[in-house]
């Protein structure tokens, strides 16, 4: 399929080297509401949880201390440019770079967390963030060799052969699984499960908007 | 098995990377039957396997040609208009390298020994962004390890609250226990005495 059919006319290229990261209404707006949000993370508190206690008359308050809250925030804004780029890139490869980037930012955000079963699913998730890398840049790596091209503006206008369709399955199994959808979710679903929750939701919120754009790529590489 | 006790087996986080890597098991798998074969109109092309052995040159099989500074060498670029300068330096030997070559036919056969300058040329100018990427993944890693490194997370010796919580468990666990072996106790006396009767 065509960038014109699916994301607008063209409105620009940023040219750097081989990889041209493309400007069309569709990934421009994407871009700019992640980026809006990056902004409103970096200025907003951090939400504190109050825990019930159970057959004690006393509740727990989880908060983000101060040291905590520099290192979340920072991993936070990191992660929502990542994902902002991951948006108008226009090569194949780059676009998984972009995904390990967010995927390891995930980790980092709840790592700082205190709670022991969120630490508990964040290993989990780590694991499998971990083997998402093979599909990732496996079926990039197998896309690459069949068309002899990673740029998404020639790969789509080229035939899909059997064997872009197996790199771009492999592609979307490690997207799947380092974005967290059915039936991975769960260890990624028990890692929000604390208090900060700007930083939490940038989590969900880079794996939404990656979905949608591994869709659009999927779609340029195979139709 | 219910459908149920399947889902509940998702919902532990336990069992996802075990699912995941089954999946992605059967997945390769399936790989192992469909068609593989290299397309020859690739980026950055190289000559055939053999090809430049075979002729004899001195850092074969990564021979491509070019004179520093002045003619350039045998490079494709996806798009060339962004990389005018591109293959100035592909044919570049530091002193040493050009020593090594002209006393050995394998010096080419490494891939760090390989003309230097092309290294250089995709990983700097043609793909250079990919790599500030991949130095940022790097950079984040290593700012997430020293946070846990200096504020050890997991550590849970010294802290006082859980340690109370802990040992509340385990007493009302052990009172449990101890109230269950009671009761079984129990039963198996009267279940004797009505033996005995």
């Amino acid at each position: 399929m065509d960038f014109v059919t699916l994301g607008g006319n063209l409105l620009g290229v940023i040219p750097l080297g081989d990889i041209v990261l493309y400007l069309t209404p569709f990934n421009l707006f994407l871009f700019a509401v992640l980026l809006g949000f990056t902004l409103l993370i970096a200025l907003s508190k951090p939400e504190t949880q109050v825990e019930a206690t159970m057959h004690y008359l006393y509740n727990t308050e989880v908060k983000v201390g101060p040291k905590e809250l520099k290192q979340r925030r920072f991993l936070s804004i990191i992660c929502g440019i990542a994902s902002a780029g991951a948006m108008i890139t226009g090569d194949l490869f780059n676009f998984t770079l972009f995904m390990a980037l967010v995927g390891i930012l995930n980790i980092g955000i709840v790592s700082a967390v205190k709670q022991t079963s969120v630490l508990n699913s964040a290993f989990n998730y780590g694991l499998i963030a971990m083997m998402c890398s093979l599909p990732l840049f496996g079926g990039a790596a197998i896309i690459l060799a069949a068309t002899g091209t990673l740029s998404l503006a020639v790969l789509s206008q080229m035939p899909a052969s059997p064997m872009v369709v197996f790199g771009a399955v492999l592609m979307l199994i490690g997207i799947l699984g380092e974005s967290g959808v059915a039936p991975f979710f769960a260890s990624k679903a028990e890692m929000f499960r604390t208090a900060g929750s700007p930083y939490i939701v940038i989590i969900h919120l880079s794996s939404l908007f990656i979905i949608v754009r591994a869709v659009e790529i999927l779609l340029l590489v195979l139709w | 098995m219910r459908i149920g006790a399947l889902w509940n087996k998702l919902a532990e986080p336990k069992n996802i990377p075990r699912l995941f890597a089954f999946s992605l098991g059967i997945i390769l798998v399936i790989g192992l039957i469909v068609p593989m074969a290299l397309n020859p109109d690739q980026l950055y092309v190289r000559p055939a396997p053999q090809e430049q052995i075979d002729d004899g040159l001195a850092i074969a099989p990564y021979d491509r040609g070019g004179e520093v500074l002045t003619q350039p060498g045998s490079i494709h670029p996806q798009y060339p208009e962004n990389a005018a300068s591109l293959g100035m330096i592909t044919g570049y030997m530091s002193p040493l390298a050009q020593f090594v070559s002209s006393i050995s036919p394998y010096f080419g056969t490494s891939i760090y020994s390989s003309p230097g300058g092309l290294i250089d040329e995709i990983l700097y100018y043609t793909r250079g962004f990919d790599t500030i990427l991949e130095s940022s993944i790097l950079m984040m890693s290593f700012v997430i390890a020293s946070w846990l490194s200096i504020n050890y997370t997991m550590d849970r010796k010294n802290d006082k609250k859980e340690i109370k919580e802990d040992v509340k468990k385990a007493i009302s666990e052990s009172r449990k226990v101890a109230n269950e072996v009671k009761a079984n106790d129990e039963k198996a006396r009267a279940k004797q005495l009505r033996r005995d009767n």
